[in-house]
């Protein structure tokens, strides 16, 4: 195998695949990057037995050829040489060793037969396909990936679960995820052969790469699901991950349907009061009361050991007054997500679940639980 | 084969199969008998480790010619005077031992009454089973019991005796056991010609000294609480003076050593804050409970009791237990400046000299190389002399500062904790008091001082509970999850609301913010499994007091930081009045103190 490629181009690529790669690996060739040159392009996979990414690149290949060399080690010596340079990566397929050669440094990288490495079925017939424009799936990303579990242990919160739903006689794409504390929901007007999906919980670490590819797509993202395995592609890169196989909880369920006593409220200004005021509260339970009466909403922080804090914004409110306390960093991450001018708080009691929406936008709500304070 | 009604011999050969397994269970019975007789002094001789004879003297009431004939029949007993099995207020009550030796053994019986009319002594011996007539003997007042030949006619049960010295430690730990408890008689066991235990009367801490050994006399807090008629007296050690086993926890209801697991699980409760879970507090403690409200009837050898109300008894435990080591204040116990004398004493005179003579006379002593050598402790010290000056940071080394050396205020010399000198290794303070110098180790001193407040602020304000958008469900078996609901109230004021989900299950409402997003399943499968073996939810507590911990690790102090003097006398007299900050939350002390008079004898000044 021997081929050229421009330092920028084989950058970009390993920037994408690398990070796949954990650190740590019991299975050795799981921290190789596997290399494939043919006709003018170089293919680059790398995996964790669970996602793969593969990336083609234009390369001028002289040798067509396959190998496997240590990706994070590659990814820094490309990162370390000079911009605007060319690399010329070449060895014979008996070699053990690939050499990275640009300007007057040479590398040899210690490799591993290419056909020990994993292949997660990339021929896979995919029984659903249909494209999402990448604007929409950014967004459902980022609106709900905050409220993802990190508990190992309730593996099926830990990711987005997609499906396909109704929503006011509309047909829509959801996406929804939880932590038990918090839930974030997203819709999208249902893409054409996205009727009959199952309903599919799409891993965290998925949800990263996907996110971090996003930003580089073009218009429409493909999307190819079957019963255990979603592909995401564009352009020239493609992500396969497996799905979580669990079931996600029915969580329409908690989701209120009667909280009628509705505030308004700027987000900015709300989320930087909570900021304020959650400095005083103890560092692990964060708890922050909101009083609300008439006009305003008061914000307060108590803390045996720093003092308290309390603060007042104006809201719109006019239902009775009354009390209630929430984990101030679940306010702040829903308040971030919202972009307009106006956050729809809708609450019950003080043990009930709220709601809280974007006035000017229905496309994702979020329910928090409160909390006992 | 026809049924038949077995033979009285076969009969007591069966219930000694029960009552007595060893000869350790002979002895107890016998020790029981002696002390229920009223005895002033008991003693004690086996031979080989039992086996072969076993006597047990004592100076109680005695008995007439008539009774010994009627002691060695089955459930013939003078201890339940009013046929009630509810007052049982005598150690023995089941008339079963003598018989069911007599039917094992070789047992002669020797006694003669102290009341002076029926003074005549007499002698009665049963082998195997056969009785023979009393007969005229000498004796001074009170009972011998001689069994010769134990298990003779049980050769099953004999080839099932360990070695004699493993049945003579066990006939050991249970004249210890009941000594410990009757410190007013006077115990001596002698095992083979060889004096194993003399125990003259003395009162109770200095018996449990004889016994537990000095350590424990002198680190033990004196427990006293008293509820609803129950009473609970005894000692138990600073939580500094640990061991790895509970087997130095001794418990008495009314007089009778006990193994329960609801006191040993109090015992855990009432530490657990002190120690880590596999370290156990030496203690010896005595329940004293009416009668009516605990049932001994319910093991042959009595190792068992069953108390009416558990947890009032479980309360009256972590109760008097809390109380005396709240009491104890900062106290670290004393074998820890005596582990640090040896220590100190521990390199030979002769490494020491080479040490001298290799390293520090080739070099001139000149600070700065001090400062280079491995072990030289003085690189970041200073002194507090001045402390107007030495409250800006410390940056100036010791060089420089030698020279100012000077006695410590005078006012802090009084405190418990004295006045800080200096610190070394930016890790340890030096203090002087009136009477020695203490040594603290910074960081876990005030880690102790940060949990201790952490915890008295979850107290005091409550336990902030975040609600479940999706409660968790638990599954579990039935009782289990009864027993959880039992104490729903008590999980409740920790900030766990369940509720339940059916037979089974568990459904888990609220958990205590502080545990953020841990693992709920685990934690109240915990919960349930401590309930079934301790009878208490220590691991919720545990779980939060960790969490605690591991933030009062983080926000205290550190090693490697260097202080200013009015910082370590502030925390020193933090420590002071702080309870609990005599050890860190691991049960190792936070400071060692050495006494002026222990320093002298380093130097073989006294």
């Amino acid at each position: 195998m021997k081929f050229t490629i421009d330092r920028a181009d084989l950058l970009r690529a390993l920037n994408h695949v690398h990070s796949v790669v954990e650190r740590r690996n019991t299975i050795p060739i799981l921290a190789n990057v596997c290399l494939k040159a043919e006709k003018d392009a170089l293919a680059l996979t790398t995996t964790d037995m669970d996602l793969e990414i593969i990336e083609s690149v234009a390369a001028e290949v002289s040798q067509p050829g396959a190998t496997t060399v240590p990706a994070h080690t590659l990814y820094d010596i490309v990162r370390k040489l000079p911009d605007g340079s060319t690399v010329e990566l070449s060895g014979a397929a008996s070699d053990t060793t690939l050499q990275v050669k640009s300007g007057k440094s040479t590398f040899r990288l210690g490799c591993l037969a290419v056909e020990d490495f994993p292949r997660m079925g990339a021929d896979e017939k995919f029984a659903y396909s249909f494209s999402i424009p990448a604007a929409d799936l950014r967004m459902l990303v980022d609106r709900t990936r905050f409220a993802i579990s990190n508990e190992e242990t309730r593996y099926y919160l830990n990711g987005i679960y997609l499906h396909a739903a109704e929503s006011d006689g509309v047909a829509v794409l959801r996406a929804v995820a939880t932590d038990g504390h918090r839930l974030a929901r997203f819709e999208m007007p249902l893409p054409d052969g996205a009727k009959d999906i199952p309903g599919v919980i799409i891993p965290r670490k998925a949800i990263n790469e996907m996110r971090k590819l996003i930003d580089e797509a073009g218009d429409a993202i493909e999307i190819g699901l079957s019963e255990n395995r979603l592909r995401f592609s564009f352009d020239h890169i493609a992500l396969t991950t497996k799905l979580i196989d669990g079931t996600f909880p029915d969580y329409d369920r908690v989701i209120p349907k009667n909280n009628d006593k509705v505030l308004e409220v700027n987000p900015a200004v709300f989320a930087s009061a909570v900021d304020r005021v959650s400095t005083i509260s103890s560092e692990k339970s964060r708890a922050v009361k909101l009083t609300l009466g008439g006009k305003t909403m008061t914000l307060s922080a108590n803390s045996p050991d720093s003092g308290s804090a309390s603060e007042e914004i104006e809201v719109r409110f006019s239902a009775q007054p009354m009390e209630i306390g929430f984990n101030s960093a679940y306010l702040m991450d829903v308040a971030k997500q919202i972009e307009g001018e106006g956050c729809r708080i809708s609450l019950s009691d003080p043990a009930s679940p709220t709601i809280i929406q974007d006035v000017a936008d229905a496309s994702s709500l979020y329910v928090l639980m409160p909390m006992r304070v | 084969m026809q049924i038949r009604q077995l033979p009285e011999t076969l009969i007591n050969q069966i219930a000694a199969g029960e009552v007595i397994e060893r000869p350790a269970a002979a002895v107890k019975e016998l020790v029981e008998n002696a002390i229920d007789a009223g005895a002033t002094r008991i003693d004690i001789l086996i031979r080989e480790g039992g086996a072969s004879l076993i006597t047990v003297q004592d100076d109680g009431i005695g008995m007439t010619a008539d009774e010994l004939s009627l002691a060695v029949e089955r459930h013939a007993t003078s201890k339940l005077p009013d046929d009630n099995l509810v007052h049982i207020a005598a150690l023995g009550f089941r008339g079963e031992a003598l018989p069911s030796i007599g039917a094992v053994s070789r047992l002669t019986l020797t006694s003669r009454p102290r009341d002076a009319k029926n003074a005549d002594a007499a002698a009665i011996t049963v082998d195997g089973g056969k009785k023979s007539k009393p007969a005229p003997a000498a004796h001074p007042a009170g009972t011998r019991v001689e069994i010769r030949d134990l298990f003779y006619a049980t050769p099953a049960r004999l080839k099932f005796l360990k070695t004699p010295r493993a049945e003579a430690q066990a006939v050991r730990d249970i004249v210890t056991r009941l000594a410990m408890a009757y410190p007013d008689i006077s115990f001596s066991l002698t095992h083979d010609d060889k004096s194993v235990l003399e125990l003259p009367a003395a009162d109770r801490l200095e018996r449990l000294q004889q016994i537990m050994g000095r350590d424990f006399a002198e680190n033990a807090l004196p427990i006293a609480a008293e509820r609803d008629g129950i009473r609970l007296s005894g000692f138990a050690a600073l939580p500094t003076l640990n061991r790895g086993t509970s087997q130095y926890q001794y418990f008495f209801v009314n007089g009778r050593p006990v193994r329960d697991k609801l006191t040993v699980g109090a015992v855990r409760g009432a530490y657990a804050d002190f120690l880590s879970h596999d370290r156990h507090p030496m203690l010896c403690l005595f329940l004293d409970i009416p009668p009516e409200l605990v049932d001994v009837n319910v093991h042959p050898a009595k190792s068992e009791v069953r108390f009416q109300d558990t947890a009032l008894v479980r309360g009256l435990i972590v109760g008097g237990l809390k109380h005396a080591i709240a009491a104890a204040g900062h106290r670290a116990s004393t074998t820890v400046a005596e582990q640090t004398l040896q220590s100190f004493r521990a390199p030979a005179p002769s490494s020491a000299v080479s040490r001298w003579d290799g390293e520090y006379r080739q070099r001139p002593p000149s600070y700065k190389n001090l400062k280079g050598m491995a072990g030289a402790a003085y690189t970041g010290s200073y002194y507090a002399s001045n402390l107007a000056l030495d409250d800006a940071p410390a940056t100036r080394n010791f060089a420089q500062d030698a020279p100012a050396a000077s006695a410590p205020e005078q006012q802090n010399l009084s405190f418990p904790l004295g006045a800080a000198v200096a610190q070394v290794h930016e890790t340890y303070i030096v203090a002087q008091t009136a009477d020695g110098l203490v040594l603290v180790d910074q960081h876990a001193a005030h880690e102790r001082l940060v949990y201790e407040k952490m915890k008295q602020d979850l107290a005091s304000g409550g336990i902030a509970r975040q609600s479940l958008l999706l409660p968790e469900i638990v599954e579990m078996d039935a009782p289990a999850a009864e027993r959880l609901l039992g104490r729903k109230e008590e999980l409740e004021e920790l900030g766990l609301m369940i509720e339940s989900f059916g037979p089974g299950a568990i459904a888990v409402q609220e958990v205590p913010a502080l545990l953020g997003a841990s693992d709920i399943q685990q934690l109240v499968r915990d919960l349930a499994d401590d309930i079934a073996a301790y009878g208490q939810t220590v691991a919720l507590k545990e779980k939060l007091e960790g969490i605690c911990g591991t933030i009062a690790c983080h926000g205290s102090v550190r090693s490697g930081r260097r202080l200013t003097s009015s910082e370590m006398n502030a925390l020193l007299r933090q420590m002071e009045a702080t309870p609990h900050s005599g050890q860190c939350n691991h049960g190792r002390p936070t400071y060692v103190e050495l006494k002026l008079h222990d320093i002298e004898k380093l130097f073989g000044r006294k």
